[in-house]
């Protein structure tokens, strides 16, 4: 086992984090489960396109030939997908969690219309883009660089650094700003954050457009390697989801933990001759079902208290 | 002589427009039963009617009605459709019977689970396997279906009870996932793109895709969705359902009661997984084929867009969802990816509108009634005793009615004449000439009710009376009650103290 597929694990894990933790925070905040997550990677990744396709050759002629060339196309891929992803977001919480947030059967009810919210925008993206994979411009090229002796490609490199920022930013912001602290105050007690105030309404808002943003983000990594099409978010939102179930439903740290086991496990199952890549998604599947039943709620079981 | 006139019977009540049936009263009582089983047909409930006491019958629970119309006029427009239409009828047929005992294991067991699809498509490849592989005659594909699906049903439960509800549910959607990648891996049907084709069938080769095949498709899937409605009757409504629901209300009190809900929720999901089998089995022989279509995610949510639209728990939510959307997926065919973005547009209205689908809308909108109009009710002036009309129908004694209302007009006359002046006038002088409007108040106040009336105590050695005030307490061997511990020095004081707590509930009632 050579120290590439330790890269390629962290590769993997740094995207299913991204998805994952979005899936976590969303649910122990205000207690929506959001199917519609999948849907947010494809849009982000369409509109990354579109909106790469415009802005790109603008940025080209500037910085042409200079060092800072792909980076500043990466930025603006980043910002792209970023954005939507945050537009997206926010965009479920007008349709699914505003109207029925106070209302009898809010759980299953905002899973309910984030699965229509996703089906209804698969269907759109099949209908105005078409069928056919598109690829993103690949800005960094395919060569690679070494770090410590350890042979990383370009892309991998970028997608673990740009992971951990993005999560760094994230935890900074729940940590040191209000609104972060409103969050955090939601996530551990409702009901007391209500009397303190903190409106689930004006707090829900950033989550959404939050974890839309991480979803964003995870598209235009992932799209690097892998193409865009209208279905490109349903194995990101099954691995995501079951990441987030493995990591506990509402346990942050959990589904960091559990992103990098299912990272891992993902690549040695992989790399092992006699189960192969096709394997991958039983051996998974297997492992977190032996985890819940040893545990019922999850590794964040072990780490935080979680919601219920 | 004045001729006799015939009484006019105006319709009063809450449910005025329901057909009530004037069976002959002298005639003895017959019900009809289903026969081995001993229930009734239809629920029937006899009553004499007030007025002319006549003997009258009305049907309780109209939904096996409902149920005859609707698929009666399935059955009945069938052979006039055209073959496009009469394979979404199939369609319909068999989804609806797979959504049915979804709703089974949903609503009764309370399982939320997603691996429906891919138990009967398990269940399609083992028997068309076992048909087209093995030899096995085509009516045997049955008991194999059923059996492929107690096994996938089984090892579906194991997890089951250890893992939590959500987190449950969320697994059973890789499930076909893994299904259908597990299916793809053998190489014995890698020629076919993994599809078994040229299943044994009860359609005859030279009959499929033609009419007669596909009248004895509508046919067979017909028998097909009343078995499943059957199976949901037999299960949700005799014992297992019960012990269930009783589960669902209360889980700590079924527990005391000795009923043991997680097994009856095993055994539930057990049959709900052999009759998805079962399904699968007859999937296979419908098409004559089976392929990995069976496991797409995509129709996974199509179906469970279905049970959502019509509403999670109810047979009835399942078929009319199931109806909503083939006819929408169907029948709309040329709109494209539309009609999809039309289903999740009705699916998002529905949930978002409604508690628990379609099905409860009735039910959800009259509980919306009845609370806006009991808040008019109460926004309106308060009537202080006076009978609502709708009350009055549900009294028998109409004199207490016109009582009750000349006791509020009473009272509200009496409640002018009482000002600090007159009781002044008492207190100068509590039994001498009184004036006409303290007269009347007092004449009033006699006449109460002896339970809760005021009464003086006269309490204390001979010679150094003390006086209190009591109320009695209407029931015989029953003693008054103190109404407060102020005692009076003479007699005249206790008068003027009992007309000033009878005043006070006369201004307050």
């Amino acid at each position: 086992m050579d120290a590439t597929l330790i890269v390629y694990a962290l590769n993997l894990s740094a995207i299913y984090a991204l998805m994952a933790i979005g899936i976590s925070l969303l649910w122990s905040s205000i207690g929506m489960l959001n199917m519609a997550h999948g849907a947010t990677f494809a849009v982000a990744g369409y509109g990354v396109l579109v909106i790469g396709d415009a802005l790109l050759p603008l940025i080209d002629p500037m910085l042409k030939g200079s060092a800072l060339l792909p980076f500043a196309r990466m930025a603006v891929l980043m910002a792209a997908g970023v954005g939507v992803g945050a537009l997206f977001g926010a965009l479920i919480y007008l349709l699914a969690f505003l109207p029925i947030h106070d209302k009898a059967n809010f759980a299953v009810r905002g899973l309910i219309v984030t699965l229509a919210i996703n089906l209804a925008t698969v269907q759109a993206l099949l209908w105005w883009f078409g069928p056919r994979q598109r690829a993103l411009p690949n800005v960094f090229g395919f060569g690679r660089l070494e770090v410590f002796g350890v042979p990383v490609r370009y892309d991998q490199a970028v997608t673990i650094s740009a992971t951990v920022l993005l999560l760094g930013a994230v935890l900074a912001w729940l940590r040191l700003s209000r609104k972060g602290l409103e969050i955090r105050a939601m996530m551990q007690n409702p009901e007391g954050a209500a009397l303190s105030g903190i409106s689930v309404r004006r707090t829900a808002l950033p989550v959404m457009a939050v974890t839309g943003a991480m979803a964003g983000a995870a598209a235009v990594l992932l799209s690097q390697t892998v193409f865009v099409s209208p279905g490109a978010g349903a194995m990101p939102l099954i691995k995501g989801m079951i990441i987030a179930l493995l990591g506990g439903l509402g346990s942050v740290p959990g589904a960091a933990v559990a992103a990098l086991l299912i990272g891992g496990l993902e690549a040695a199952t992989g790399a092992i001759p006699f189960l192969g890549q096709r394997m991958v998604l039983l051996v998974q599947f297997g492992f977190i079902i032996l985890v819940l039943i040893i545990r019922p709620r999850g590794i964040g079981g072990l780490l935080d208290e979680t919601r219920k | 002589m004045t001729e006799p006139i015939a009484p006019i019977l105006h319709k009063v009540g809450n449910r005025r427009h329901e057909v009530v049936l004037a069976p002959d009263g002298g005639r003895d009582w017959r019900r009809g039963r289903v026969p081995l089983v001993g229930r009734h047909w239809l629920k029937w409930r006899g009553g004499y009617n007030p007025k002319t006491l006549a003997r009258e019958r009305r049907l309780a629970d109209k939904r096996p009605l409902w149920w005859v119309m609707c698929l009666g006029t399935l059955l009945l427009a069938v052979p006039f459709l055209p073959d496009t239409l009469l394979q979404v009828a199939v369609v319909f047929c068999v989804f609806a019977a797979i959504n049915v005992v979804w709703t089974l294991i949903i609503g009764a067991a309370g399982i939320l689970s997603f691996a429906t699809m891919a138990v009967v498509g398990l269940a399609a490849y083992a028997a068309a396997a076992a048909n087209v592989f093995l030899g096995v005659p085509w009516p045997l594909m049955f008991p194999i279906g059923v059996m492929v699906g107690l096994l996938a049903g089984g090892l579906l439960a194991l997890p089951s009870t250890r893992i939590d509800g959500l987190y449950y549910a969320l697994l059973t959607i890789g499930v076909a996932e893994i299904c259908r990648v597990s299916i793809s891996q053998i190489r014995a049907l890698a020629p076919a793109n993994s599809s078994i084709n040229n299943v044994g069938s009860f359609i005859p080769q030279d009959w499929y895709l033609q009419r007669p095949g596909l009248l004895l498709s509508f046919a067979t899937s017909f028998v097909l969705l009343l078995g499943a409605l059957l199976l949901f009757r037999l299960i949700n409504s005799e014992r297992l359902g019960l012990h269930l629901q009783t589960a669902r209300e209360d889980e700590e009190f079924a527990e005391a009661v000795g009923i043991d809900y997680r097994r009856a929720r095993l055994h539930v999901f057990l049959i709900s997984s052999a009759a998805l089998g079962f399904i699968g089995a007859y999937y296979a022989m419908l098409y004559r084929s089976i392929s990995l279509n069976v496991f797409s995610l995509d129709q996974l949510l199509l179906m469970f867009a279905m049970i959502v639209i019509g509403g999670m728990g109810r047979a009835e939510g399942a078929v009319i969802g199931t109806a909503i959307v083939v006819v929408i997926d169907r029948a709309l065919i040329d709109l494209g990816p539309l009609r999809i973005i039309l289903i999740a547009a009705v699916m998002i209205a529905v949930t978002l509108t409604t508690h628990a689908g379609l099905a409860d809308a009735r039910r959800q909108f009259r509980a919306w009634r009845n609370r806006i109009r009991s808040e008019r009710r109460a926004a309106r002036t308060r009537k202080g005793g006076e009978v609502m009309p709708e009350e009055a129908t549900e009294i028998a004694d109409k004199q207490q009615i016109a009582y009750r209302r000349f006791d509020k007009r009473l009272r509200d006359r009496l409640k002018v004449l009482v000002t600090p002046e007159l009781i002044a006038e008492h207190a100068g002088a509590p039994l001498g000439p009184h004036s006409d409007a303290l007269a009347r108040v007092l004449n009033y106040f006699r006449r109460a009710d002896v339970t809760d009336k005021y009464v003086i105590l006269q309490d204390g050695p001979g010679g150094d009376w003390r006086y209190s005030v009591m109320a009695l307490s209407g029931e015989a061997g029953k003693p008054p009650r103190v109404v407060d511990d102020r005692t009076y020095a003479t007699r005249d004081e206790a008068y003027h103290a009992v007309f000033l707590l009878r005043v006070n509930d006369l201004l307050e009632s």
